[in-house]
């Protein structure tokens, strides 16, 4: 299987009681001392797309050889296609919804 | 009473603090306008941060550190200290040897220079024999060669203090204060912890590791009362130019402050300070510069973890470990403490050393760039990996200081204050 390259999105209660009512809280992992986390991978195409759509972030290639940096409203929208889409391999379709409507996705539902 | 700094040296205080004084120096000097970056290498110069130095290097001294680690006198000293300036600067401000200018910032008097030298020196070979790499992307080789085509060498004299600014105010302490505040909290030893960081649990256990080394075999009874303590802690954060993506030193400096204030340590046991200084991310060599400005400060120990103010993978994580132990302790005037990583053991159910626990394969490391990612999903983490009061600081000096982020972006560059100003004398 290629390697993929994970957006973490760390969870508070708050949002951890919403996955295990959707019935989504398998999908994350525990880091941390039992912080919950939702590690949303990119294929090295799909993280060359969001280090090109997003030029804030950094790819940690030496440590974590995760996506860092992404602002929270980013990281937001794509915790909310998660959930819509109940599975975490959104990031093609995120990267290509934001592409065709540019900073109106920001506050646009996902549908 | 005379304070002795590092190299075995009378602390340098070269500041006129009367103001009439000053200004009857300064009468009638040719002026000319200090970057930030110089104003704030004039201040520590003046107040001893850079002791034995009275200002900056000249030739022979940049040649020694640059090819034997040492100031022309022997004195140990691994990066150097220049003024750097262009020939039409030159001609403009009319800059002789031999001649004193004074120095401005912000329109207003800084410091007399007293120009004994003006030379050239390859900025290439400074590079190399500095950071042990010529390649720009090295944040400091990148600064060296942004240096101008030649440099001033000459003692330097403080005319008008620096107003530092709120919050930093009380954590900005010249060496001498930082010596007559431990003398008043009678600490026999203290441990400098040096940070660009705010504390994670990992960084508390590093302390906590270099504190109970550096008090060794001191008495402890005399501890069972708060208030009595014989040795400390001395976090002293290095504030200076910042990089995107950097901690804004608002947080870094409160949210140290912090675990003090919320009793992770004892009050008696910790204290917070700043000194300005501009990363040079220099790895081992730059660790020796550490040592050198906590020994002027009056610190008796110095703690170093791996990859000490490295940057990229330029330095090994321990190479600086090893120059510190190459490094004769007649000439090194202060003690260091090196410490291993702090990790979350599952097994443990608690923060541990990896040189005691045996759970290697379970231990959960406390990645920097975690913390950062948690940070900005403004979650709060569980107290044992980052302490909630910690992070409730670094939260609110995200939004009174950092344009509603922790970390340094655009805005902050372009709108945040430097941490000190220069008032009209």
């Amino acid at each position: 299987m290629a390697e993929t390259y994970p957006i973490n999105i760390w969870i508070n209660e708050e949002r951890y009681k919403e996955l295990q009512a959707a019935g989504l809280a398998d999908l994350l992992k525990e880091e941390l001392a039992g912080m919950k986390v939702l590690a949303v991978p990119c294929t090295a195409e799909e993280r060359d797309k969001v280090l090109k759509l997003f030029p804030m972030a950094k790819f940690d290639a030496a440590t974590t050889k995760s996506i860092e940096l992404l602002p929270k409203y980013v990281k937001d929208k794509i915790y909310e296609m998660v959930v819509k889409r109940k599975k975490l391999n959104v990031m093609s379709e995120f990267c290509h919804l934001f592409e065709r409507a540019g900073d109106a996705f920001w506050n646009q539902e996902i549908a | 009473m005379e304070m002795i700094g590092h190299g075995g040296k009378p602390l340098v205080e070269r500041v006129i603090a009367d103001k009439t004084e000053a200004k009857k120096k300064i009468a009638g000097l040719k002026t000319m306008p200090a970057s930030r970056q110089m104003a704030t290498e004039c201040i520590s110069i003046a107040y001893g941060f850079f002791s034995p130095l009275e200002g900056f290097m000249k030739r022979a001294d940049v040649d020694a550190v640059c090819k034997k680690m040492e100031l022309a006198d022997g004195t140990l000293w691994s990066i150097p200290i220049v003024f750097d300036i262009s020939d039409q600067e030159i001609a403009e401000y009319g800059v002789k040897e031999g001649e004193s200018i004074l120095l401005t910032y912000d329109d207003n008097p800084l410091a007399i220079f007293e120009i004994e030298e003006i030379f050239t020196y390859p900025k290439d070979e400074m590079a190399f024999d500095v950071y042990g790499t010529k390649e720009e992307k090295h944040p400091g080789v990148a600064r060296t060669y942004a240096y101008k085509d030649k440099f001033l060498g000459g003692k330097i004299t403080l005319v008008n203090e620096p107003k530092i600014r709120e919050p930093f105010t009380p954590y900005f302490l010249t060496p001498r204060q930082h010596r007559m505040k431990f003398q008043e909290l009678g600490w026999q030893r203290i441990v400098a912890h040096q940070t660009r960081n705010v504390p994670h649990s990992g960084h508390e256990w590093l302390m906590k590791h270099a504190y109970i080394a550096a008090h060794g075999e001191l008495p402890v009874e005399s501890m069972e009362v708060i208030g009595k303590a014989i040795s400390g802690v001395l976090v002293n954060c290095i504030v200076g130019e910042k990089r995107a993506g950097d901690y804004i030193d608002e947080a870094i400096v409160l949210a140290q402050d912090g675990l003090k204030k919320y009793g992770y340590f004892r009050e008696d046991i910790h204290m917070t300070t700043m000194t300005f200084w501009d990363m040079r991310y220099a790895g081992p060599k730059e660790a020796v510069h550490h040592s050198i400005i906590r020994a002027n400060l009056g610190l008796t120990h110095h703690m170093f973890g791996r990859d000490h103010a490295g940057v990229g993978t330029y330095y090994e994580s321990y190479e600086a470990h090893r120059l510190l132990m190459s490094i004769p302790r007649e000439k090194l005037f202060i003690t260091p403490i090196f410490v291993l990583e702090w990790v979350y053991c599952p097994h443990c159910g608690e923060v541990t050393c990896i040189g005691l626990c045996g759970h290697w394969n379970e231990h959960q490391k406390f990645s920097g760039t975690k913390i950062r990612s948690i940070l900005i999903d403004e979650v709060k983490p569980t107290r044992l990996i980052f302490r909630p009061e910690v992070f409730d600081i670094v939260m609110e000096a995200a939004k009174k200081y950092g344009f509603g982020s922790p970390f340094v972006g655009p805005e902050y560059l372009a709108k945040a204050k430097p941490a000190f100003s220069i008032e009209p004398l």
